[in-house]
């Protein structure tokens, strides 16, 4: 088995089919209970944080910022700065020490200018690096820096970025204009043909177009951006706040002429949540690598921080303007959609805002072209997640032409299901022959989503329903497909203890609260065999290497397969070891607990090893791993006279990697989707928009870990609503400076802020192609919720308001009332 | 056992070397002849109770009263989440009150009786055990300031409704969006301490 499970391992890689290896009996995963393993830590403020880390000596790096939003250092003269008491050291983006570029990490390996001397957006960590006793010393030796500057033009907004007489956003990378993608990537990254366009539009009974934007939103992670360097000697030790520990040791190890990797201890402390966001930028490392320079120069830790404004710079993929065109039939049956979008800042401008019709419906006739723009604003990245601008065109293309056709949108929906401009026929015929039950995940989400929220009796036509309290009702319905499943790999292992029998998960991962640990340890626990409590597993610690971490939109799917084979072929090494007459001493073989019984005459349940056929002979594994003795950790009462068994050290790994439905060559079609309805009051005097109900349906595939889904069910639901209604970061047009970066100014969503119930449905059709049938979650509620505000707020008051968020500004502006 | 003899307590004047009966003496000499404080208090020196120990603390006249506990008495559960006083992550009760101790100058503590989140883990296992028990955390970050906020709610109002709970929690930012977990965390308390009454 050990060797057969070893080729599943390899035959895993890739997989285009259902899961052919699942377990029988599922006892700890997918129920509730117990408790939050991390749970007595964090609600009585024990757990511990990167910003909580205080080393004898350390001292705090704080970095200077540009005032202006593209300006270049001419002059610097901080010695003023190094004269004030309490500062120990500066570096200057002049320093000779500085290499041209380094790595310093992000969504892949990437070389940056450590610390540079031009900012192309205001508020940029540049020029210097100030590395006090405390970090208000820090902060007001900032102060006393003085720069000659040369001030450059700048520009704000995408599509002004992409008139001809334009500024250039950064003349010294992309000298030859502000729209940079077509160029770098090609057309196949910039535009979506999908059959004939002018076709599918002669053939529509009905054509809308309209215009929508998105303004800059972004991460807003409670812990600030922060690390820890300190030098042992020549090896680094390193406290990261991030979401890619494994990228950010492989590009310590490229500093200073090389760092062994060996050389390197890692410590990823529980995270204040970053949602992909500071974790995917380009510079991220920045601060580690100038904190590991003066950590070097003063010979004491350097804990660096970013203050709550500066962690504001930076934002989610979709901020721009897409102009969108849908050709329907009367019966709601989609010919043709069009569209342009220019998106700013993209750091990947690979996520077509297009890409979701493509893969998730049956829309014969598809063209998109995606302009990707510089402006002078900082990096956006995926935040919870890459999709936002797919989920936001097939949440507005759907809604707008159902409405347009007078038609339910859920039937819109199914009636356009489909993959890869085929029909769900063709999706069945897929689903069947990769062992997949051919269920339809839409429907069924859809007719569990309509009678939680009451959509047969509550829906009507836009602008229609005035409530007694006088508000305008609205009751809006999106869809998408799952969750997600990406490119990525995962070494996770698990180690028997001695002396109890409890089981240790090993595999540096970050834990930004998701409860992925949870779900890892249900998988261990069932696999082996063994109580759910005898499982434990700690990510934060570095045992030189590292599972699929909160990182590309693919966790479980990835680390669920590496523990899962991690933990079958442990518990074959268990088994076998139970039967075997094991190593020899002076004194013979030591004797087998089972000793007439083969491996697969044994079982284990509830952590007890047991003889099937008679399961009153059994072993506890705590008794069949056995104490340690005063002779070191493994031999007992040799030399005393008696024999007992003895267990070898019982570790076993797993791995798993994938290229996954992601890839650009729709190697595996996504199954399950994922339905959301949200009923709205709307204020009509004062344009606000309560929104009094959201029910989610999701088609996990599988439910692991059953609290964390609806955790992410219900807490994607209050940012999601946040994003749709009230979070957009705004910039002064006249100087380009941030205005509202902070959270007074800034609105992300209070306990107040949803006037209702959430409702957390979760439906399992085993049509993932993650172990057991499982997708992800984490990321589809935050991220479609957004758009559905906008029909939502159209069922109400009968005009749409496509400019998101929805403020109450915009919503009175539609009504002709601002 | 051998009685001790007692010494004689005399009092010496720093200033003047006069040998006083008692401190009170000594206090009253001191103001009446040299016309100065008797116990010259250092700058910056507060004294304060925090989780119920006594600290006697030398602030500089700039820092928080979040500085204080978090940097200086290494009680890291308080946390720093926005800066100026939109969050709630640094909560701390104070002499019966919620306050932000982000926007509390150290200085201005003098006497005062604080309860950080560590204390009332310490004095309310029961409603600890609920917040994990319900999943009233994702990362964790922010939930030390609503578990205090709801310990100084439940000190005014030992039963309070659902609404009154999230009135209470509408100054708590929680980005990952736990809020519907936490109602249903700190009734769950209140009715179990309600039948248990071991848990204060």
């Amino acid at each position: 088995m050990m060797r057969e499970e070893i080729s599943r391992m390899e035959e895993m890689f890739d997989n285009l089919r259902a899961d052919r290896y699942p377990l029988k009996d599922f006892i700890h995963i997918g129920k509730r209970g117990p408790r939050r393993v991390d749970g007595i830590q964090k609600a009585s403020g024990k757990a511990e944080y990167t910003m909580d880390v205080m080393l004898p000596g350390m001292l705090t790096m704080r970095f200077f910022t540009s005032p202006y939003p593209h300006a270049k250092i001419k002059n610097m003269n901080t010695r003023k700065a190094e004269a004030f008491p309490g500062v120990r050291a500066i570096l200057r983006y002049d320093d000779p020490e500085l290499p041209e570029a380094a790595d310093l990490g992000g969504h892949v390996p990437q070389a940056e200018v450590v610390l540079p001397g031009t900012a192309y957006f205001q508020g940029q960590e540049m020029g210097a690096a100030v590395a006090a006793d405390t970090e208000d010393i820090a902060e007001q030796a900032l102060r006393f820096i003085e720069v000659e500057w040369e001030v450059r033009p700048f520009v704000l907004e995408p599509e002004e970025a992409l008139k001809p007489d334009a500024p250039l956003a950064n003349p010294d990378i992309f000298p030859f204009g502000n729209h940079y993608n077509e160029l770098l990537l090609g057309e196949a990254f910039t535009d979506i043909k999908q059959g004939d366009i002018e076709k599918g539009f002669a053939e529509a009974d009905k054509i809308v177009e309209f215009r929508s934007e998105r303004r800059l939103h972004t991460w807003i992670g409670p812990e600030r951006p922060c690390g820890v360097f300190r030098w042992n000697g020549d090896c680094p030790e390193v406290w990261v706040k991030q979401q890619r520990p494994h990228i950010a040791k492989r590009v310590i190890s490229s500093w200073f002429g090389g760092v062994p990797m060996n050389k390197i201890q890692m410590h990823c402390l529980y995270q204040g949540a970053s949602f992909g966001g500071w974790s995917q930028v380009n510079w991220n490392f920045g601060g580690h690598y100038c904190a590991a320079v003066l950590a070097k120069r003063t010979g004491r830790p350097v804990k660096w921080t970013f203050t709550r404004r500066e962690d504001f710079f930076g934002g989610e993929m979709d901020e721009g303007v897409y102009y969108l065109k849908v050709g329907a039939k009367k019966d709601g049956t989609i010919t043709a959609v069009e569209g342009r979008a220019v998106l700013a800042n993209q750091q990947w401008p690979v996520f077509h805002f297009l890409k979701h019709l493509v893969e998730n419906t049956r829309i014969p006739n598809l063209y998109g072209k995606m302009l990707a723009v510089l402006t002078n604003k900082g990096p956006n990245v995926p935040t919870r997640c890459e999709q936002n601008a797919n989920t936001h065109t097939q949440s507005l293309v759907f809604d707008h032409i159902a409405n347009a056709l007078n038609l339910d949108p859920t039937e819109v929906a199914l009636k356009n299901d489909g993959a890869y401009g085929n029909h769900m026929e063709w999706l069945n015929q897929q689903k069947k022959e990769r062992g997949f039950e051919a269920r339809d995940s839409l429907r069924e989400c859809i007719e569990k989503g309509k009678a939680a929220i009451d959509w047969d009796k509550k829906w009507h036509p836009p602008g229609t329903r005035r409530l007694p309290n006088g508000r305008m009702h609205g009751i809006a319905f999106t869809w998408a497909h799952e969750w997600d499943d990406s490119a990525g790999s995962s070494e996770m292992a698990i180690r028997i203890e001695r002396n109890d029998g409890t089981a240790s998960i090993l595999g540096m991962g970050c834990d930004n609260g998701v409860d992925a640990e949870n779900s890892y340890c249900r998988i261990a626990a069932d696999e082996l065999g063994m109580k759910l409590e005898d499982v434990y597993y700690n990510p934060r610690i570095d045992p030189g290497f590292f599972r699929m971490t909160p990182d590309s939109s693919t966790n479980t799917s990835i680390n669920g397969f590496a523990i899962r084979h991690a933990a079958r072929i442990l518990k074959q090494q268990i088994l076998e070891a139970a039967v075997k007459p094991i190593a020899k001493t002076q004194r013979g073989s030591f004797p087998p607990v089972f000793p007439d019984a083969g491996p697969a005459d044994l079982e284990i349940r509830d952590s007890v090893i047991f003889l099937k056929k008679d399961p009153a002979k059994r072993i506890s594994l705590a008794e069949f791993v056995g104490p340690s003795r005063s002779a070191g950790p493994m031999a007992d009462l040799e030399n005393l006279g008696d024999r007992t068994a003895f267990s070898v050290p019982l570790f076993a790994y797993g791995y798993h990697v994938q290229t996954g439905t992601y890839s650009m060559h729709h190697v595996r079609p996504r199954l399950c989707r994922q339905a959301h309805f949200m009923e709205v009051e709307v204020d009509t005097d004062t344009g606000q928009v309560i929104v009094t109900k959201v029910v989610n349906v999701n088609d996990v595939g599988k439910v692991i870990n059953l609290s964390s889904c609806e955790g992410q069910q219900y807490g994607g639901t209050y940012m999601g609503v946040g994003r749709g209604l009230t979070e957009e970061v705004v910039y002064d047009p006249v100087t380009g400076v941030m205005l509202n970066g902070n959270l007074l100014d800034y609105k992300i969503a209070t306990i107040l802020d949803i006037d209702g119930p959430i409702d957390t449905i979760l439906v399992e059709t085993g049509m993932g192609y993650g172990p057991y049938g499982v997708v992800g979650i984490g990321e589809d509620v935050a991220t479609v919720l957004p758009a559905l505000l906008g029909p939502a707020v159209y069922s109400a008051i009968g005009v749409w308001v496509d400019d998101f968020p929805i403020t109450p500004k915009r919503v009175l502006e539609a009504l002709g009332k601002a | 056992m051998t009685e001790i003899p007692q010494q004689e307590c005399r009092y010496l004047c720093p200033y003047c070397s006069r040998v006083l009966d008692s401190f009170e003496d000594l206090k009253a000499h001191v103001l009446a002849e040299h016309r100065t404080e008797p116990v010259p208090t250092p700058e910056g020196l507060i004294h304060l109770t925090v989780n119920g120990q006594p600290y006697e603390v030398k602030v500089d006249p700039e820092w928080t009263l979040y500085q204080l506990i978090h940097d200086r008495l290494g009680l890291t559960g308080t946390k720093m989440f926005c800066d100026r006083g939109a969050c709630g992550s640094c909560t701390v009760i104070m002499d019966g009150r919620a306050v932000l101790s982000c926007m509390t100058l150290a200085i201005e503590c003098e006497g005062a009786d604080i309860e950080t989140v560590e204390g009332v883990a310490a004095t309310h296992p029961l409603l600890i055990e609920k917040y994990a028990e319900h999943h009233a955390m994702q990362c964790g970050y922010c939930t030390p300031g609503f578990v205090v906020t709801v310990k100084a709610l439940l000190d005014k109002n030992p039963n309070p409704s659902q609404q009154e709970i999230k009135e209470a929690l509408a100054g708590n930012l929680c980005r990952c969006g736990t809020y519907p977990q936490h109602p249903v965390a700190v009734q769950e308390f209140v009715k179990e301490r309600g039948s248990a009454k071991n848990d204060a």
